[in-house]
């Protein structure tokens, strides 16, 4: 009985000793997570990519040929790429085609990043894709070409009273 | 009435005494199953499981994709420990297509498939607390989990399925400063969880509620076949870390838990105790690592297996022994893939435990059994 008696006063006295500790409550949106680097990023001459979160892509016009490989890369695993003719005409990218993503689809594997051998596709940080539509999801390769402004400061901070978002 | 039923059935004579009682798939304490439970009074005489209901064709959808791009979708059993549910398919592709993997790579997967082990157990724990009306049990590891899930997501980039593991290493190499943050985050969490002993695991409540229900017997273990945190906490010495040491796992120093009770308890507590020797693992995985080098061994586009092969490999994940067949034909698909998990094994355990006890004690029985309805299913 008295075991009984001081395992449950200990566990209360652990409990009310947590009251003043913090705790790990992010106050989104007002505040948001900071992450490693720009995003996720391949480099293919050496086949290994580069840490970072696997937000929404990023596609370098300049840099995409049309070769349709991040297509075919994503067939297997959502099939939310499309590739879709764009107007310009540029000298590396003949059939001005390239790639239109459709985020309702899209699971942010990254692995159309890994296919793509002109580094023309990059993911960022950006995670709020939230839309009213499903069409609003739909990003056309003008959207994806637009770097995403985003304001990322809150880390892990452990103190001696505890851990929490700072 | 007459015996006018098509052939194939029957009518079951029915006790007046005996209830039938579904719990699920609704139901928030069964998970995505059902349990028929045949009740007298408040004792449990009879228990049927019956999974199936997040079935989706895992080991199918795995014959029309080829062997890089079946990694997303491969993860999602359990999508909180989706490291160590890639782990055997990663290693069996590797043994298939002849890839030596890189020495750092093989740290970097033993980093992740520890951390992913604890995020998984904590999101366990804190599901059997809160079916255990035991809510500061559901808030503490709901909440401790974000500083190993933030380390994962420095990592790969994502906070749940995190498509890390690939044939031939990983995909991406540590962030700058990863060692220093994660023995610091790592370091805090094993605090952490050692103060959970006063508030749950010892506490009187608790261990009333626990202690020798659907107690399993060493022998019993064995002969049923179940896995894991089953087996260990039934007084059976298996871990495949330790047993059958896969990656780098025989160069580092794993001590396997072992608890002799089979109760409820013992299922509860061994799992906690594995959390606190995964830390372990990780630090003596961050000071053996080598410091630089290559992650990734680059793979040709499609990579295919040499002809006729078959290969099985498996490794400890969260919930036990969780195995991998994968037979080539020589295409860029597999012919066949075979997941053997853990949940599945443990749940064979549920109506042999359950016979004989208060049905107010089927939670803590059902959920000591570490079992994620989701990946018994595939
Ligand atoms: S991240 Fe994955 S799912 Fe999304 S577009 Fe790329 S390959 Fe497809
Ligand atoms: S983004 Fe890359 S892989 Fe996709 S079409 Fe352009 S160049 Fe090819």
């Amino acid at each position: 009985m008295t075991n009984t008696a001081t395992g449950i006063v200990r566990a209360l006295n652990s409990g009310i000793k947590h009251i003043a500790t913090k705790r790990f409550t992010l106050r989104y949106p007002e505040e948001k997570l900071k992450f490693v680097g720009d995003g996720y990023q391949f480099d293919p001459s050496t086949g290994v990519g580069i840490a970072g979160l696997k937000g929404r892509h990023m596609l370098f016009h300049d840099h995409c040929t049309g070769c349709q490989l991040c297509s075919i890369a994503c067939e297997g695993v959502a099939e939310a790429i499309a590739m879709v003719k764009v107007p310009e005409e540029q000298k590396q990218n003949k059939k001005s085609i390239m790639p239109q993503i459709d985020y309702g689809k899209c699971v942010f594997c990254g692995l159309c990043v890994d296919a793509c051998p002109f580094y023309a596709l990059y993911m960022t940080n950006d995670y709020e894709l939230s839309s009213f539509s499903k069409e609003g999801l739909i990003y056309t390769p003008a959207q994806l070409a637009v770097k995403p402004y985003v304001e990322q400061d809150s880390e892990i901070v452990i103190t001696k009273n505890g851990a929490t978002h700072g | 009435m007459t015996a006018e039923l098509p052939p194939g059935l029957a009518i079951q004579k029915v006790d007046e005494r005996i209830m039938t009682l579904n719990v699920g798939p609704q139901h928030p304490g069964s998970g995505h199953m059902r349990i028929i439970v045949q009740i007298d009074g408040d004792y449990i005489v009879a228990c049927d499981p019956d999974p199936g209901y997040v079935h989706r064709g895992e080991e199918k959808m795995a014959e029309y994709r080829n062997y890089i791009t079946n990694i997303p979708h491969l993860e999602r059993p359990v999508i909180h420990d989706s490291c160590n549910v890639l782990y055997p398919y990663v290693l069996g592709v590797e043994e298939l297509l002849g890839i030596e993997v890189p020495e750092r790579a093989k740290y970097v997967r033993v980093i992740c498939s520890e951390l992913n082990r604890c995020i998984y157990t904590m999101y366990w724990l804190a599901i059997y607390g809160i079916f255990l009306g035991h809510s500061t049990m559901f808030m503490w590891p709901a909440g401790d989990r974000e500083l190993l899930i933030d380390l994962m997501e420095k990592i790969s980039g994502a906070r749940v399925t995190h498509a890390h593991f690939v044939p031939g290493g990983v995909r991406n190499d540590l962030p700058p400063n990863f060692e220093e943050v994660c023995l610091r985050q790592v370091n805090y969490f094993e605090k952490r969880i050692k103060e959970y002993a006063a508030v749950f695991y010892d506490n009187p409540i608790l261990i009333s509620r626990t202690r020798d229900t659907g107690v399993l017997s060493r022998e019993d273990a064995i002969r049923l076949g179940t896995t894991g945190s089953v087996l260990r906490a039934s007084g059976v010495d298996y871990d495949l870390r330790q047993k059958e040491p896969y990656d780098v796992y025989e160069e580092l120093d794993v001590h396997s838990n072992v608890m002799k009770e089979g109760d409820s308890y013992a299922r509860s507590k061994v799992p906690w105790l594995d959390m606190m020797e995964s830390c372990n693992i990780i630090r003596q995985a961050l000071q053996k690592m080598p410091k630089s080098g290559s992650v990734r061994v680059k793979l040709k586009p499609n990579p295919k297996g040499k002809g006729l092969d078959s290969v099985y490999k498996r490794v400890e994940s969260g919930r036990g022994s969780l195995g991998c067949h994968i037979v080539s034909d020589g295409k860029v698909e597999p012919y066949r893939l075979k997941l053997s998990v853990g949940s599945f094994r443990n749940l064979i355990a549920l109506p042999y435990l359950l016979k004989g006890e208060k049905l107010g004690n089927m939670p803590s029985v059902y959920w000591s059994l570490n079992y994620w309805p989701v990946e018994a299913d595939r």
